[in-house]
């Protein structure tokens, strides 16, 4: 049969044809920086609508020995772009024979991000890592390119829920200290970590599209020690050299209903 | 934008040992500008019962004289206080009756219930606009910052808190959920409620 745009008149119409470029692939992301460390986490399930694609999926990938980067929204344009930041990276080691600073890194994602201002990866970034003074860093990122450093961020479809707790647990928003005392700046890494886990936890609860696997980089500065480790379970070393920066994954498991 | 974010506002209500607590927010709105610090939107229907009415400001003060209306001729009728699982019916059964021109809201309720033992038993309910009920056994979350009362209330909520940790714990979930929706805030309250008293406070949360 003759396909033709022909309107009840007997005339040929215009029509259009639409593609969309864009998908959304759920899940969250989430990162805190401690006074030596950096914690960057991510849960493993990618969805598209009500439908699961995998559920293992990573959003977080290491960059250099000390900085790691989370992303999420699109996950083809998070794995490409991630690609994208790793090729440069590869090319200023050449350059300079060693690897970029991370407050240099969150630079260059901004212009990366920003060079597509009008087709832009739809993607939410989050930089973790250690600060070349040794202090650990979290730089979070909208998808044309804002940036700000700070000490902890949620990103992802449950960030509603995440970052609210965190004003909480993390920045003691609305809790008043006992007279003569006053809020840590920065918390210890067994804390930390717990707060990420009941993060997820609860954003698995409540959120369809967060779920199935939960993993955790830790990244400790140079001459610190990761004993505080030894008592989680799951952990995995991924430093690759000696007397640098250390980096660790924590796998968990998460809901998967 | 829904009729249901217009004017802003969130309620919440959790289950404590032998106590429950519901709070809200005071703002009042007109969508992004605000209007008034001290719009209630909790209301007492009994001495052990409290209803939440977070959604359109219009049919939140229609609805809370309808609601006092329909349990003055329950306490008539019956010549006994009405209890929190009959009023959570009520509620439900007002609303559905306008199942295709709704009221905007999204009831919350908080009570003590009499047990036939004479013991009491807290209890928590929520409803949709069309009066689908929701019991819980932790809490229930309704408004523009549900999302976030969600997730605050998910980390910090356990079990079998006293009354004054169960204050403690939905006033930083209210608090924490409210710094970050633009459309409730500008302070609130709290009740927190026991068999044989009830404890309201006003929080000094930030008005920005």
């Amino acid at each position: 049969m003759e396909h033709s745009f022909a309107s009840p008149s007997g005339h040929p119409q215009p029509h259009q044809r639409h593609f969309n470029p864009y998908s959304e692939n759920g899940g969250t992301i989430l990162a805190i920086a401690g006074a030596n460390f950096s914690v960057i986490a991510g849960d493993t399930r990618q969805s598209e609508g009500y439908s699961i694609q995998t559920r293992y999926a990573p959003k977080v990938f290491r960059l250099t020995d000390k900085a790691v980067l989370a992303t999420n929204g699109f996950a083809a344009d998070g794995n490409m772009f991630v690609k994208k930041v790793r090729q440069r990276l590869e090319w200023y080691r050449h350059a300079h024979s060693k690897d970029m600073p991370i407050r240099a890194i969150a630079r260059l994602i901004q212009t990366m991000l920003y060079a597509r201002r009008f087709f832009p990866y739809y993607v939410y970034n989050i930089l973790g890592g250690i600060e070349e003074d040794g202090s650990g860093a979290v730089y979070s990122f909208d998808p044309v390119g804002s940036y700000e450093r700070e000490a902890c961020r949620a990103a992802g479809a449950a960030q509603s829920l995440v970052q609210p707790f965190l004003d909480n647990q993390i920045y003691f928003k609305n809790q008043t200290p006992a007279h003569g005392t006053s809020h840590p700046a920065h918390l210890p890494l067994d804390h930390v970590l717990e707060l990420v886990i009941d993060s997820f936890t609860s954003a698995t609860e409540r959120h369809i599209e967060v779920g199935d696997g939960l993993e955790i980089y830790v990244v400790l500065a140079k001459g610190s020690t990761p004993q505080v480790l030894d008592r989680w379970q799951g952990v995995t070393e991924m430093t690759t050299t000696q007397d640098g920066e250390r980096m660790f994954v924590i796998r968990r498991n998460l809901k998967r209903d | 934008m829904s009729i249901m974010d217009q004017n802003g506002g969130s309620v919440i209500a959790m289950v404590g040992k032998d106590c429950v607590a519901i709070a809200s927010d005071l703002r009042l709105g007109n969508e992004a500008l605000a209007v008034s610090s001290n719009f209630q939107k909790i209301f007492p229907i009994t001495d052990r019962i409290y209803l939440g009415l977070p959604g359109l400001a219009t049919d939140v003060t229609t609805l809370k004289e309808r609601f006092r209306f329909r349990v003055n001729m329950y306490t008539i009728k019956e010549e006994r206080e009405i209890e929190p699982e009959t009023f959570a019916h009520l509620v439900s059964s007002t609303l559905y009756e306008h199942r295709f021109g709704p009221y905007y809201v999204e009831p919350v309720m908080a009570g003590i219930s009499k047990t036939p033992s004479g013991g009491f038993k807290p209890f928590i309910a929520a409803t949709d606009l069309i009066g689908c009920l929701n019991y819980a056994k932790d809490f229930v979350v309704a408004g523009t910052a549900s999302s976030k009362l969600y997730g605050v209330a998910e980390g910090l909520w356990e079990p079998d808190l006293e009354p004054e940790d169960l204050f403690e714990t939905i006033s930083q979930t209210i608090m924490n959920a409210l710094d970050r929706d633009a459309y409730s805030g500008w302070g609130c309250i709290v009740h927190v409620l026991t068999k044989d008293k009830v404890i309201t406070r006003t929080l000094k949360a930030r008005m920005d």
